[in-house]
């Protein structure tokens, strides 16, 4: 469904990734980890063909994201980590815009659009203007942009970051809806993060990178068997690579 | 590149729900209102000299499109020469600022979707500018009639080749706006651009580069001015006609180019 294939990207002597690869099967869920600065951003941007990789191949759905970049971004629902959002227009319009850029038949359209409205929870903000919604809405406004042509994979960049935590749970949840769909409203999803309990709340596994390397990839019921605690891992994890750097250095 | 419309039709709303279009069609209402009233003034007031004074050969080649349409539209350069920059300077700026730019360039459309969309919107815009400026010989045709107004295909030819100019200056002013995230810096590099066409003719007769040189030529070739004065005395050439196309393509393939390279920074 998504492979990433020794995904590399260096600006000048600065690699932010580096030689990341992944698959991820239909119907997964992938809590996409690491702390700031790691390059979750990057490789999701990469994935989705806004950067191109220095190094590697990425694909949706087996289309390259470069050769076949049409088939592999209709395929693909994406909200970056600030939602691209245009604020002088009402929310159904702004949705319905996002639908015919994606390719969503006009037949289809309405449908598409009042559904994803609807799943999003913006039903009773339909007509108003984005930029005078809350942080909340707005984040609702982005995910229901991503997911209005019904994506087999959704790409979601740190959905839940500046929000407050009555808005996160509300956002969780609908993440958990849209990746607990049966047949075709089942989503594959990667969702980049840096807040432990929302992995532990929604995915089922992890992939954590860290300066830019992939560190741990494994369903999370393994990495939490016998009580162990994501924090430690994650803690644990950097440590590690603190020591190692410092060990790098010493040799040197 | 059937997304160009959506593209458009998007862009043109954003832009009649902002202040911009509004800002801009009043302003240009009021100078081309003002302008148009000193230039039938004066034109006036030269016809009644030539009569007090009997100079009938005078008279009889002064007519009111060489004399009073064609100095009006030559004007209408410069207003667009400050007008469509501030029509353009949202076009890619907005997108940098709104990070809606990731939205497009991760969605199916192609980059020709988007600078063709853009530009169409913005020179939909100046066609409606454009329109507007129609009612001022049109006053002139009601009250001159067929003997004393205008010559009616004189006055489109002029007409298109406004219009033309004012495409030309979107195209320009659409590549501006792709190479920066401030609409401050893409309407001075428009403008500046634009100002930089408007003095070519003057450069190119230089004598440092021996007016009549190839080099002189060429820039002489590249100046709008050389092309929209013939259609001002009603000449529409296909040599001119190609000028505009070139023109315009040349700049829209820059803005695609400039777009694409955000990916490569």
């Amino acid at each position: 469904m998504i492979e990433a294939t020794n995904l590399s990207k260096r600006y000048g002597d600065v690699v932010a990734v580096d030689r990341v690869s992944f698959r991820i099967e239909r119907g997964e869920v992938v809590g996409f980890l690491g702390p700031n600065g790691a390059g979750k951003t990057t490789t999701m941007r990469m994935l989705t063909g806004f950067l191109p990789p220095t190094d590697g191949t990425a694909a949706i759905l087996g289309h390259d994201i470069f050769e076949e970049p049409r088939e592999a971004r209709r395929a693909v629902g994406y909200l970056p980590e600030t939602p691209p959002l245009y604020p002088e227009m009402t929310v159904t319009s702004y949705v319905d815009y996002a639908a015919r850029i994606h390719d969503v038949p006009r037949s289809e359209r309405k449908g598409k659009v009042d559904r994803a409205l609807e799943r999003c929870g913006l039903a009773d903000v339909s007509r108003r203007v984005i930029g005078t919604l809350s942080k909340g809405y707005r984040q609702r406004v982005g995910l229901a942009q991503a997911i209005v042509h019904d994506p087999p994979v959704l790409i979601l960049d740190e959905p839940t970051v500046g929000l407050d935590p009555l808005q996160i749970v509300e956002i969780r949840g609908l993440i958990a809806d849209l990746a607990g769909g049966d047949g075709d409203a089942r989503h594959t999803v990667i969702l980049s993060t840096h807040i432990l309990p929302e992995v532990e709340a929604i995915c089922r596994r992890v992939v954590m990178i860290n300066e830019g390397r992939k560190t741990i990839d494994a369903p999370l019921a393994e990495l939490t068997a016998g009580g162990k605690r994501l924090e430690e891992l994650f803690a644990q994890q950097a440590a590690s690579d603190a020591a190692s750097a410092a060990a790098a250095k010493a040799s040197e | 590149m059937r997304h160009v419309p959506t593209v458009a039709w998007r862009e043109l709303r954003s832009l009649f729900v902002s202040p911009v279009a509004y800002g801009v069609m009043s302003l240009f209402a009021v100078l081309t209102g003002l302008f148009f009233i000193l230039y039938v003034s004066a034109f006036v007031e030269w016809v009644a000299r030539l009569t007090q004074f009997q100079e009938m050969e005078r008279l009889a080649a002064t007519n009111v499109n060489d004399d009073l349409v064609a100095p009006f539209y030559q004007m209408l350069d410069t207003v667009l020469l400050i007008l469509v920059p501030g029509i353009t300077m949202g076009l890619f700026t907005a997108e940098k600022q709104n990070g809606t730019q990731e939205l497009l360039l991760t969605s199916p459309l192609t980059i020709w979707d988007v600078v063709l969309g853009k530009f169409a919107a913005a020179a939909a815009f100046v066609a409606l500018l454009v329109a507007m400026v129609a009612a001022y010989p049109g006053l002139l045709f009601l009250y001159g009639g067929a003997e004393g107004g205008p010559e009616i295909g004189k006055t489109l030819a002029g007409h298109l080749g406004v219009l033309l100019v004012g495409w030309t200056y979107v195209a320009i002013g659409t590549f501006a706006s792709s190479l920066t995230r401030s609409q401050v810096v893409s309407f001075l590099m428009a403008f500046v651009l634009l100002l930089f066409l408007q003095l070519l003719p003057a450069i190119s007769d230089l004598g440092v580069l021996g007016g009549g040189s190839a080099l002189g030529e060429t820039l002489r070739w590249v100046a709008t001015g050389v092309h929209f004065q013939p259609m001002l005395g009603g000449l529409v050439d296909t040599q001119d006609l190609v000028y505009f196309a070139v023109i315009i393509g040349s700049f829209l393939l820059l803005t695609k180019a400039s777009v694409e390279s955000v990916r490569w920074r």
